[in-house]
């Protein structure tokens, strides 16, 4: 199966998922007897859908991965949090209103009694001050003010959100206790979306790491700020994992070992052990220099698009720029491309910061890699300043039309790429992009 | 303590306390509030099959029929009229939805406007109050069952 068609399936299922909402809401009579109160319980409805679909796209199921990618999966994520946010506010506001308009009530009032004395109703209360409070520290300008650690623990209410609200749908919620299809409906979305949680999330993790006990081997310094972590465990060739592909890393080194980093394979996994290449970034990653060999690592993974999965010989480009070269030492190992076919370019501040070169020589005279360093400063487009107006995409690459292009780089400089790439023609399901900033 | 555990041991002591609120847990035995059953005396009466002599009552004012068990979402309406020659006099709730305070808020305002439009009308062919479609659809229908066994 092709990821296009994956990614198919997995966006039909969520688009059916949001018409089965509406469906069975206007069936109910929501839209014969459209008030405040039928357009309050469809808010609330489709915020509750929206809030499933995110726990199953994050869930790290397979098939969304492998159809969408991470760094996807993250945008629509922040998009549909928003979104299921806002409806939820809505419902609350709808509901009120519709509640207290025939009793003439007033609306603040109504809502103090609607939590206090129907059934589940404090339960979703408490709902819905943890997903605020999850909604809240996401807001670029909070995200930004608190420790990694302490926005991820924060967000981590937002499953018991979803579960506390739970109970007021079962009791309360008409388009709930009304028909039998209905109940079966959301029962099957939150028990799916529960277990998907439990086994890719926690028992897949649990068993990959029971099973292989990674630990490090050796810790090596390739260039100014970057580092191999080289990596030994148990039966490493049942690891179902793809040159290209990333991990989520922690180090059993000390505190600030919760914090999960990804970090693609350096070298291709078929040689028995596993390695991974960091740059010091000021942040986590200094950590990497000062691992001791015999540290056990917990990972979660493998994760991610950036594969050759969809190649099958012929032209292939590979844009690299400083660190994003990592994945590519992997992928040079894996793709079968001839000699001649491979093209790697690889964008970097000056060439004390290359790393790899001997590696990189390596291929470039057993497998006919032609390696093309571009060293500079930082110019106006993807390029060193000094190609500015004289060289582009196509007299790099000849006939970049043909290729399969990889991109690994900084978004901005990935995203530049790839704009040059489909300009000069090159179809957009061949150019393969991972971003690594989220 | 660290912290995090801090934050464990609040966050299940919050939700003890949730829990621990009455209606955290009064629709998990299954018998919702919302369907409850009917209210007793007007059980079994008015029930399809029961000949409508055996529910009338005579009185001075009239001959009290009772209606049909009409059951709606949030629960039964049934009414029952006192009839007079060929006049509707009186028209009484027997059961009405009062699974949760709202329903009894909104029947205490609609239940008298339906009342009120039947006197005047004589009839089940009324309005419904809005707000109130539900209780006022299956008001219409035990009344118009009432209507049908006593004219």
């Amino acid at each position: 199966m092709t990821a296009r068609a994956r990614a198919d399936i997995a966006g039909l299922a969520a688009a059916t998922s949001l018409l089965v909402v509406v469906a069975r809401w206007a069936h109910g009579g929501g839209l014969r007897e459209l008030d405040w109160s039928s357009a309050g319980r469809l808010t609330g409805l489709l915020s509750a859908d929206l809030l499933l679909l995110q726990v199953f796209s994050l869930a790290r199921i397979p098939l969304v991965e492998r159809a969408f990618g991470q760094d996807r999966l993250a945008r629509w994520h922040r998009w549909t949090g928003f979104a299921s946010f806002h409806l939820l506010v809505l419902h609350i506001a709808l509901i009120s209103i519709g509640y207290a308009v025939p009793v003439h009530t007033n609306v603040i009032r109504q809502l103090w009694d609607l939590i206090v004395t129907y059934p589940g109703m404090l339960l979703a209360a408490a709902a819905a001050v943890l997903l605020t409070m999850v909604v809240v520290t996401s807001v670029r300008a909070a995200r930004r003010r608190m420790s990694f650690e302490s926005w991820h623990l924060l967000h981590l209410y937002a499953y018991l959100g979803i579960g506390l609200a739970l109970p007021h749908q079962l009791w309360t919620g008409a388009d709930f206790v009304s028909s039998p299809a209905a109940r079966a409906y959301w029962w099957t979305l939150y028990l799916a979306a529960a277990g998907a949680v439990l086994v890719f999330r926690v028992g897949l993790p649990v068993v990959r790491n029971l099973r292989h006990r990674l630990q490090v081997e050796a810790v090596v310094p390739e260039s100014p700020g970057v580092t191999s972590v080289y990596l030994r465990g148990r039966r490493l060739d049942r690891l179902p994992v793809r040159a290209g592909q990333f991990f989520l890393w922690r180090f059993l080194d000390g505190p600030g070992w919760s914090r999960a980093n990804p970090y693609s394979l350096s070298a291709p996994p078929a040689s028995g052990l596993l390695r991974i290449t960091v740059k010091d970034l000021g942040d986590g990653s200094s950590r990497a220099s000062r691992l001791r060999p015999g540290t056990r690592v917990l990972v979660e993974g493998p994760y991610g698009r950036f594969t050759g999965e969809d190649y099958r010989g012929g032209p292939v480009a590979m844009f690299a720029c400083g660190v994003g070269v990592t994945p590519f030492l992997s992928l040079l190992g894996d793709l079968p491309y001839r000699p001649g076919e491979a093209t790697l370019v690889y964008r970097a501040r000056s060439s004390g910061d290359l790393a790899f070169r001997a590696e990189l020589e390596w291929y470039a005279a057993n497998r006919g890699v032609r390696i093309l360093p571009m060293l500079g400063s930082r110019g106006s487009s993807w390029l060193p300043s000094q190609y500015a107006g004289r060289a582009d995409i196509r007299a790099l690459v000849p006939h970049i039309n043909r290729h399969h292009v990889y991109i690994c780089g900084p978004d901005d400089w990935s995203a530049a790429v790839r704009r040059d790439a489909l300009a000069a023609g090159v179809p957009a399901d061949r150019v393969h992009h991972e971003s690594f900033a989220w | 303590m660290r912290r995090i555990t801090l934050w464990l041991l609040s966050t299940v002591a919050a939700l003890v306390l949730l829990f621990s609120y009455r209606t955290s847990t009064m629709g998990a035995g299954g018998d919702t509030a919302a369907v409850s059953p009917a209210q007793p005396g007007t059980s079994g009466s008015g029930q399809s099959g029961d000949a409508p002599t055996d529910n009338d009552a005579q009185t001075s004012q009239g001959t009290t029929v009772d209606g049909s068990v009409a059951q709606t979402r949030w629960g039964p309406v049934q009414v029952s009229i006192t009839v007079s020659g060929k006049k509707i006099t009186e028209i009484t709730v027997l059961a009405s939805p009062d699974g949760n305070h709202r329903d009894v808020e909104i029947n205490a305002y609609a239940l008298p406007i339906l009342r009120q439009e039947a006197l005047r009308a004589q009839s089940a062919d009324i309005q419904s109050v809005s707000g109130a479609t539900v209780t006022s659809d299956g008001y219409k229908e035990s009344l118009q069952a009432a209507i049908d066994r006593a004219f």
